[in-house]
């Protein structure tokens, strides 16, 4: 038997004594887990329960496609490589985006840094999944009347519901643009954990996560940063959390960034966390919810005018 | 051979071949290592700028033995310790609940002294004193929440070195990093700045050490809960260094003993550049490097043995020192043999 037969092996058997060992764990975790929105394959209903490793890397390309397109331009006026776009499914192009006048130099080298990031994201997911990787489908990152933006912030109340957002204007408007992407991006990776089998891509998904974390955290704080002088941020952040939570069904999975009281005293939230401290989860479904910017099942709009490609592509049905 | 050590061996050589830093590339041989579903990274291509995670027929990662959740859990748990009685005491003024502390193994006390002791920091920056306080009760979550998965399980706190003093683990660290000279003190408690470089010290640890945690379980349920502790960590690293970062520009002490304390972390857990400052030279440009991360913008990972390399402030194979100066409860307590 080679190696890799052996490895395969080893993990089918690994699999088995996790599924004899789900139910126990669950009711020990069960005390301890309020709070926690812990996800099971069984329970989700209308859940892609066959949902394979390559399914969930592609769903997490789309998304990274999206994330680097929007950072690319904002940061640089560009749009990623076309030898970074091919692949299987639906080809699309991209709509809107230009370079944003920064007129704070540390914002402007935050954008960068995010930037190189999500175009490595890219290019690794990419990598990984060789030919079964997907095209970039058609998306939607424009700054005018009838783009995805506008209709996320007049949802949300950010501006009026005749009032245009562009992304693009503004340091402040860039940030609260890369707020609406970050902490989504987190708890996507988070739900896709538990649905990837193969351990190296787990580490890898574990890793990238951890990126988004750190982005979110860069910006949320630096819109916390900018609040003090400027409140409308955090209510804009606030309304946006707010929104989201409006679109992916019933449990709370979004916090703003306002500060709490806490026995007497200000705290900061710019950590979006439960009750335990561990991170929110979305479903690839609620994610969907969220960048469709519909609380109903459907396979397009709104930031992805023509859906995602792969196999993963429905929202939920909330 | 048996099952788990293998898995733990390949995923410990995927692992290894994952590191590099932002200016190192490492290109990977698809041979035989590509394996059903890991196939597809066999396709290499000829840009230096990926490196593909394949495991090798031929682990050289010394074997670990067989770590179990739980093993893996109440490590976990004590990094916690370590951190939520950092931040309770320079947040607060106090340490945590004394209910939080026992459990099996060896219980310890947070070492005191009468100078340098651990007590709320004299915050001047009223948004640094938030998020001390933010990150306090999210790692007393973090503590909370794995004594509870745990149970009966769960280990007890062990000894915890958190002096401010000449003895303090704060003040080996910062000698051996070159913040302070080789007879200098380091106060974590004394100021916004030495409160968020102390800070620096643990979060982006955390990090690297829940991502190797994460592939080390097998619960799924237990995976999920790493993953959103790992998160966690990681908002907490991207404050800690941003907020480093813009004060820096003012302060460039602060650029400067943030890159020593990640040299020094290097110098410590084995010859892969698994560490990067808050800056970085971009096209000749000194910018911000935020995010520690290699060519794929991927996390970096430490094993068990390395994370102990860190916090014991020891580079060889030992049981205790540093932050911890009886070492670690649980069978997870040895660091590596690093140089």
């Amino acid at each position: 038997m080679t190696e890799s037969e052996q490895l395969l092996d080893a993990f089918d058997a690994r699999a088995e004594r996790r599924n004899q060992r789900r139910d126990f764990f669950k009711t020990a975790m069960g005390a301890a887990a309020a709070g926690v929105t812990a996800f099971t394959l069984a329970s989700k209903a209308g859940a892609q329960s066959t949902v394979t490793d390559t399914d969930v890397l592609n769903f997490a390309l789309n998304l990274e496609y999206l994330e680097a397109q929007f950072y690319a331009f904002a940061a640089n006026g560009t749009g990623l490589a076309s030898s970074q776009l091919t692949g299987t499914g639906t080809q699309g192009a991209v709509t809107g985006g230009r370079k944003v006048t920064f007129t704070d130099p540390v914002v402007a080298r935050y954008a960068q840094e995010i930037a190189a990031d999500e175009a490595a994201h890219v290019a690794f997911l990419r990598t990984a999944l060789g030919t079964a990787a997907v095209a970039q489908p058609a998306i939607n990152i424009s700054g005018d009347a009838n783009g995805a933006f506008t209709a996320a912030a007049r949802a949300a109340g950010v501006v009026s519901s005749t009032g245009t957002f562009d992304p693009y204007a503004s340091d402040e408007n860039f940030l609260l643009g890369a707020y609406i992407f970050e902490d989504v991006g987190v708890t996507a990776y988070k739900g896709a954990s538990p649905l990837i089998t193969n351990k190296t891509f787990l580490q890898a998904a574990a890793g990238i996560l951890a990126v988004e974390a750190y982005h979110a955290a860069i910006v949320r704080g630096a819109l916390y940063a900018k609040g003090v002088q400027t409140p409308a941020l955090i209510t804009a952040a606030g309304q946006i959390s707010d929104a989201r939570d409006s679109l992916d069904g019933t449990s709370d999975l979004d916090q703003g960034i306002a500060a709490q009281t806490i026995n007497g005293q200000l705290v900061s939230n710019i950590v979006p966390l439960d009750t335990n401290g561990i991170a929110f989860s979305r479903t690839p479904g609620q994610v969907l919810n969220i960048v469709y910017l519909n609380r109903a099942s459907v396979t397009l709009g709104g930031f992805f005018p023509a859906g995602v490609n792969g196999n993963v592509r429905a929202s939920a049905a909330n | 051979m048996s099952e788990e050590r293998f898995i733990l061996d390949v995923i410990e050589e995927a692992s290894a071949k994952r590191r590099s830093d932002r200016r190192r590339f490492m290109r990977m041989a698809a041979g035989a290592g590509a394996v059903g579903g890991l196939a597809m990274l066999g396709a290499c291509n000829n840009d230096d700028d990926n490196v593909i995670i394949v495991p090798t027929p031929t682990p050289t990662a010394p074997a670990t033995g067989s770590v179990t959740d739980a093993d893996v859990l109440n490590f976990a748990l004590q990094l916690e310790y370590l951190e939520a009685q950092f931040y309770s005491y320079a947040a607060f003024g106090t340490g945590i609940n004394s209910a939080l502390q026992g459990g099996v193994g060896t219980q310890g006390t947070v070492v005191s002294s009468t100078s340098g002791q651990p007590r709320q920091v004299a915050f001047q920056d009223p948004i640094v004193a938030q998020y001390a306080r933010e990150i306090a009760y999210d790692e007393i979550a973090h503590v909370t929440f794995l004594r509870s998965a745990l149970g009966s399980s769960a280990v007890a706190q062990p000894a915890l070195n958190l002096s401010g003093d000449a003895n303090g683990a704060f003040t080996a660290a910062a000698r051996a990093a070159g913040v302070v000279s080789s007879t200098g003190t380091f106060d974590p408690y004394a100021s916004d700045e030495n409160f968020l470089l102390a800070a620096y010290i643990f979060e982006d640890v955390g990090v690297t050490a829940y991502m190797g945690g994460v592939a080390l379980l097998t619960n799924k349920t237990f995976i999920e809960a790493a993953a959103g502790i790992h998160a966690a960590e990681a908002y907490h690293a991207g404050l800690v260094r941003s907020v480093l970062y813009r004060k820096g520009l003012s302060n460039a002490s602060l650029i400067t003993a943030a890159g020593q304390i990640s040299d020094a972390r290097d110098s410590l857990d084995g010859s892969t550049d698994l560490d990067q400052g808050i800056v970085a030279t971009v096209n000749g440009t000194q910018t911000a490097n935020i995010v520690p991360a290699d060519s794929n913008a991927i996390a970096f990972v430490r094993t068990p043995q390395q994370v102990l390399n860190v916090v014991y402030l020891n580079k060889a194979a030992v049981t205790g020192g540093g932050f911890f100066p009886n070492g670690l409860n649980g069978n997870v307590r040895t660091s590596a043999a690093s140089g």
